[in-house]
């Protein structure tokens, strides 16, 4: 109901620093295409999604932060 | 005189607050008469301001002072009104430290502090935007500001998360766009929105009633923009994901945070949120202290309707443990935001935790609606309407044997 997993990926960015990678834990499908689009519009990158039984598991390298 | 036998203490005269207190003192009534039991509303402020008014103030021009009550006269006479700030909420011995330095012994405890606007959270934010969400006096500022406009790029959005209101990003966007068609210049106007979420709206199936109604009114969106900064003098605004497009006349939702007294206490989360049980709002770890509304960490709309229906679960809850009926209520994550969409139209938000939101498509008898919930809403502070909130939302909570 909340954009609970997307709102979380964005305030480890905001206090993330280049070479950090970020683990989310979703419980929510979408979590994955959203995460997708967003490291392809912004330049970061997924290291892995990994499929545990109840949720998944989502990494992300930043690369590129700001201007 | 006989010492109460039981002492409730509500923080925050907001929403929550004032209903939480309200329902208490009117169950309770006759055991506050009787000396057995006292209802402390704490309130950081004398003023009850009616917080969804906002939008009309800042983009239609309503008169600010409507907005406005004194919470002395939203409360239950049988509540013990305590017009002083809580500076301390210590959860392990049940005392809560007011500015004045006197303490507050509680058996039962609901915090209800809301979340607070943090402009100055981002760089140069404080400096270049007008905002609707931090009181009636910004907001009537943009109304002031957008009647002078003359043209150019009116940038919209949402610039940090969480915020309150979730639709208000985009019924600010609407209402813009109805302001300016309304004068004649909307050609002279380029409407930006931007947002930090994957679509015009988060949840998706509202996104698809949003997203075409954007695109009919010439209201381009950005997502993916989570503002790193703006810069005021070159009229810029940056975002983490590295784009910075520049614009005109700055409108924008400041990101928000829990409220002092949480993180002087050392009750909340890095962005001072309470973590508390969704279902019972019960604060983590303790079994009598309560926390509703925007003030929690709980993964559900920041909105008056919220803090509404947590309270009357959480009042429920306190309640059966006063007359021992050994039953737990529990909210069900029921949320109902108004959005308006323009053109006199609106929607509604509509979901719980165990049903997705719902695509509500906006018409003219639920803008009627909204303008209904607002007109009563004093009314409903005191707890006397729950029997229509009842029937219009159906069930809120369900209950158990505790």
């Amino acid at each position: 109901m909340c954009p609970g997993p997307i709102t979380d990926l964005f305030r480890a960015y905001r206090n993330a620093n280049v070479g950090d990678v970020i683990e989310l834990l979703a419980t929510d499908p979408a979590a994955r295409s959203d995460t997708e689009a967003w490291a392809r519009r912004s330049g970061n990158e997924i290291v892995a999604v990994i499929d545990e039984k109840d949720y998944l598991r989502i990494q992300v390298r930043v690369v590129k932060k700001g201007r | 005189m006989q010492e109460p036998s039981v002492n409730i203490v509500v923080v925050g005269g907001g929403s929550g607050g004032t209903l939480s207190a309200n329902l208490l003192a009117k169950q309770l009534g006759n055991k506050i008469n009787a000396g057995r039991v006292q209802v402390h509303l704490v309130l950081g402020s004398h003023e009850h301001i009616f917080q969804p008014g906002y939008l009309h103030v800042a983009f239609v021009g309503q008169d600010p002072t409507e907005i406005v009550r004194e919470e002395r006269s939203l409360v239950n006479q049988n509540v013990h009104l305590v017009e002083d700030r809580a500076e301390r909420i210590d959860l392990k011995s049940q005392v809560v430290t007011l500015a004045s330095r006197v303490k507050l012994h509680y058996d039962y405890l609901i915090i209800a502090t809301g979340s607070v606007p943090n402009p100055k959270a981002i760089p140069g934010f404080s400096e270049a935007a007008l905002n609707f969400h931090t009181s009636p006096e910004e907001s009537r500022k943009i109304w002031n500001v957008i009647q002078q406009f003359d043209g150019g790029h009116v940038v919209v959005g949402i610039a940090g998360v969480p915020h309150k209101c979730p639709p208000s990003p985009n019924e600010a966007a609407f209402l813009m766009d109805d302001y300016f068609r309304k004068g004649g210049m909307r050609d002279k106007v380029k409407l930006t929105f931007l947002t930090p979420y994957p679509r015009p709206y988060p949840a998706e199936p509202m996104s698809r009633v949003v997203e075409p109604l954007f695109k009919e009114r010439g209201i381009e969106v950005v997502t993916f923009f989570n503002v790193e900064s703006v810069d005021p003098a070159k009229k810029e605004i940056y975002s983490l994901e590295g784009e910075s497009p520049s614009y005109d006349l700055l409108i924008m939702v400041p990101p928000h945070r829990g409220a002092d007294v949480v993180i002087e206490s050392g009750i909340g989360d890095a962005d001072r949120w309470i973590p508390a049980d969704k279902n019972t709002m019960r604060i983590t770890g303790y079994e009598n202290a309560y926390a509703i509304g925007d003030a929690t960490n709980i993964p559900v709309s920041k909105t008056g309707v919220t803090a509404h229906l947590q309270a009357i679960t959480v009042t429920d809850n306190i309640l059966s443990a006063i007359r021992q009926r050994k039953k737990l209520y529990k909210y069900n994550g029921r949320i109902n935001c108004p959005f308006e969409m323009g053109s006199g139209k609106a929607a509604f938000v509509v979901g719980s935790y165990d049903m997705p939101v719902k695509e509500i498509h906006p018409s003219r008898i639920r803008y009627m609606m909204k303008k209904a919930f607002a007109t009563s809403y004093w009314r409903t502070l005191s707890g006397s309407f729950d029997w229509l909130f009842g029937l219009y939302f159906g069930k809120t909570q369900t209950v158990e044997s505790a």
